[in-house]
């Protein structure tokens, strides 16, 4: 986010952003000695990262596209087919149901977890207790996927915890938890409940910047709990929901083992073909050991997984772009 | 904007140059023959060589324990050492990239699919033809390979070499408790008609008559590949799925085959549940006496004895016939490969022969309780069921018919038949889906 002055943000706290560094903008153009300081420094500082990133991230991904054209099992001959991989790739019922989670899980799971870990942290605010709180939403983002894929089994096999605590109740024929397609919404869920603390903790501290004297002025002048949020608390943290946009993001196209191991993958088989992500589209492709290796197809529905999340990426900064308060 | 060049320059020309490299080391088939190791004389001195080995075992499991005495025996008589990584299933994974560099294992081992696909169908795996001349114990290694083990096994390379040389097998079977029902064991079904009249049998009694774990495809498959093979014998089921027209589908011995897992589906013989649980949740409860019977691997008097009733008495019997057609018993060859690039092959060679001394072989029937490659090795109470049906049967056909087709089972077989056999379609639409989507598959991967 870019830092620059507040111009307006539509309600009068805001308005006047106190001991703000003002100018700063103007200081760049005109240190013309301190910019021509800064570009000299641009090799030394720049470089070494910029090699690492070339090396480590996009010539992989230039070789990844090479091999996307390819029709090839991962060693010997590769025999070039152009873009066959991805009008193949497309054409897959099962690369679009993949596709559609990834989609599911980006969206639907990405709003539950910003409007919870929002309310959250409004919450979270005036608690007591707050640091506690605040670690224990935290904590099940510490927990490795594979825990909660196992906890599956425990809680929602037919003879599982959820079903022992339902025939009490009179239960006796209760839903089938973990058919293939309500595995799913399950794993949606389960996102949910594992991501919002983490997302909180962030949003917290932004929310933990505004500073209480926003909070007096909003009282004295006798705004509503909703106008406060609308004109203080979202604007001043917008900045970190933006980041936080583009973190959910670039996490949920990538989201593979909760999948992997929620479903018949404890050890033997593959998860059934309902919960299915890109990721594991990709992964099944490629390395799934039943059956010879399509690297092509394989690293042609990774590029477009990447494709997607640039595209993704730019568009919600272009959408959540504001001028950055500074207060 | 001059300035900018100028100093972007640089960073342009290191990023050129690394693509550059990048691109000359990645991809393009294995070349040079110089690295390629000329194994003809396996019987060369290899005092004093280091072999590497990438093991699919892990260390604790009772396979390695065997392969892990042998080696130390291998290292003592012939003065070679093996540096030997006790990697885990996912060896033939890392075996694909490792392929293109020139940092190969000497030897791998895996079962038949894994070595197929890795090297064995790519071409990257060295003949292996002199270690079936090896002598062993008096005999030479292919005549203590029984001949029908390999007729269907299609481990031959492009020059009639075999690139795998098995040291045991893992087999299928219905799996029951002996203790509870002496009587299948004493009279198991041999036909459909008679497996079929068990299960109503046993469905009078307090356990599940039958167990599955329905979250594996590749356990829910077993039922329409066997039924196949009963049909067509081994092969058929192969010949089934690369049918580029998938018109074969539609052939009045699949549709019955197909009706066939269709009638199980809905006959309430499944233990409830099946359809929605997570594996093994089931065959946990087969193993405590909720079901009676369960279609499973040779693995699974191992897999279950942790958490198996007391006094478990594994037995088996196999998948019945079909018309009166003679039948097949699956066999899932373990053993070894060694890479082309391979840079001790004489050694790796070597070190694969040892493995079927009887020595070994008895370790592996009696400890790891498999199912050894010699017939003359000593097996487990639990595998002789199977033991008996191998030595009995004309035919052996491989798992999943040996089928490795990219994708195939994973993106066309699996999802279907999991639909099939968890009774969500009609055994006509699973016919005609599996038509259509096979179709498309061989249009896309012809």
């Amino acid at each position: 986010m870019t830092l620059t002055p507040v111009q307006e943000v539509g309600a009068e706290p805001a308005e006047q952003p106190r001991g703000a560094p003002r100018g700063r903008k103007k200081k760049q153009e005109s240190g013309s000695s301190i910019d021509r300081q800064r570009r000299k420094l641009l090799i030394p500082f720049v470089g070494p990262a910029f090699l690492f990133y070339t090396i480590l991230f996009i010539v992989p991904s230039i070789g990844a596209f090479w091999i996307s054209l390819h029709k090839w099992s991962g060693s010997g001959p590769m025999k070039f087919v152009g873009l066959k991989n991805y009008s193949q790739v497309f054409r897959d019922d099962l690369f679009l149901t993949s596709f559609g989670n990834t989609l599911l899980l980006l969206f639907v799971v990405g709003i539950a977890i910003f409007v919870i870990a929002f309310g959250l942290s409004l919450v979270l605010r005036d608690m007591m207790g707050k640091k506690i709180a605040r670690s224990v939403i935290f904590f099940p983002h510490l927990i490795n996927a594979l825990v909660f894929g196992v906890l599956a089994g425990f809680i929602f096999n037919p003879g599982g915890l959820v079903n022992k605590l339902l025939e009490p109740l009179g239960v006796t024929d209760p839903p089938k938890w973990l058919a293939a397609d309500n595995l799913f919404p399950l794993i949606m869920v389960t996102m949910v409940a594992t991501t919002t603390g983490y997302f909180t903790t962030i949003l917290m501290a932004g929310v933990d910047r505004i500073p209480p004297y926003f909070y007096e002025d909003c009282a004295l002048a006798g705004a509503t709990p909703f106008q406060r949020l609308r004109y203080v608390i979202l604007p001043l943290t917008w900045d970190v929901f933006g980041t936080c946009a583009v973190l959910w993001t670039i996490s949920s196209i990538k989201i593979f083992e909760i999948i992997w191991v929620f479903g018949g993958s404890s050890g033997a088989g593959l998860p059934p073909t309902e919960t299915w992500t890109t990721a594991v589209y990709t992964y099944v492709t490629a390395f799934s050991g039943q059956s010879t290796p399509a690297y092509g197809a394989a690293t042609a529905s990774a590029i477009i997984s990447l494709a997607l999340i640039s595209v993704l990426v730019i568009i919600l900064r272009r959408a959540m772009r504001r001028d950055a308060v500074e207060f | 904007m001059g300035k900018t060049a100028r100093y972007f320059r640089p960073t342009a020309l290191l990023l050129g140059s690394a693509l550059v490299f990048s691109v000359t080391g990645c991809g393009g088939p294995a070349s040079s023959s110089s690295a390629e190791a000329q194994a003809d004389d396996m019987t060369t001195s290899i005092d004093g060589q280091t072999l590497t080995y990438w093991s699919m075992w892990k260390e604790g499991e009772a396979q390695q324990k065997v392969i892990a005495s042998a080696i130390k025996d291998f290292e003592k008589d012939t003065g070679a050492k093996v540096d030997v990584q006790w990697q885990g299933r996912s060896n033939t994974q890392k075996l694909v990239p490792a392929l293109n560099t020139n940092n190969v294992p000497d030897l791998v081992d895996g079962a038949y699919g894994k070595l197929a696909t890795s090297v064995g169908d790519t071409g990257q795996a060295l003949g292996l033809g002199s270690t079936y001349d090896a002598d062993v114990d008096g005999k030479t290694v292919s005549e203590l390979i029984p001949e029908k083990y390999l007729k269907n096994a299609d481990i031959s390379d492009e020059n009639d070499q075999p690139w795998m040389l098995p040291y045991n097998f893992s087999s299928e079977a219905f799996w029951f408790n002996k203790k509870d029902h002496p009587e299948i064991a004493a009279n198991p079904p041999k036909t459909w008609d008679d497996f079929m009249a068990t299960l109503k049998k046993l469905e009078k009694g307090k356990a599940a008559p039958l167990a599955a774990d329905g979250d594996i495809g590749g356990y829910n498959s077993a039922w329409i590949i066997n039924l196949v093979l009963r049909h067509g014998g081994p092969g058929s089921f192969k010949k089934l799925a690369a049918d580029t027209s998938g018109e074969a589908w539609s052939s009045p011995e699949v549709l019955d085959s197909a009706k066939k897992v269709e009638e199980i589906a809905k006959s309430g013989y499944l233990i409830s549940g099946y359809d929605a649980s997570k594996f093994p949740a089931q065959q946990q409860k087969w193993a405590t006496g909720k079901a009676d019977l369960l279609l499973n691997g040779s693995w699974i008097p191992a897999e279950t004895a942790p958490y198996a009733s007391k006094g478990f008495d594994y037995a088996s019997f196999q998948f019945p016939s079909v018309d009166g057609n003679p039948t097949s018993v699956r066999a899932d060859f373990v053993g070894f490969s060694i890479p082309r690039k391979a840079e001790h092959a004489a050694a790796a060679e070597q070190l694969a022969v040892t493995l079927l001394d009887k020595k070994y072989q008895d370790q592996f029937g009696a400890k790891a309780k498999v199912l050894p490659i010699r017939t003359d090795a000593t097996i487990a109470p639990e595998m002789q069921d199977i033991k008996d049906a191998v030595d009995e049967t004309e035919s052996i056909n491989l798992a999943f018919d040996g089928v490795v087709f990219p994708g195939y089972q994973e993106k066309i077989l699996w999802p279907n038949t999991d639909q099939l056999f968890l009774g969500k379609i009609t055994a006509e639409e699973y016919v005609k889906k599996m038509q259509q989507d096979q179709k498309q598959y061989w249009k896309d991967n012809g």
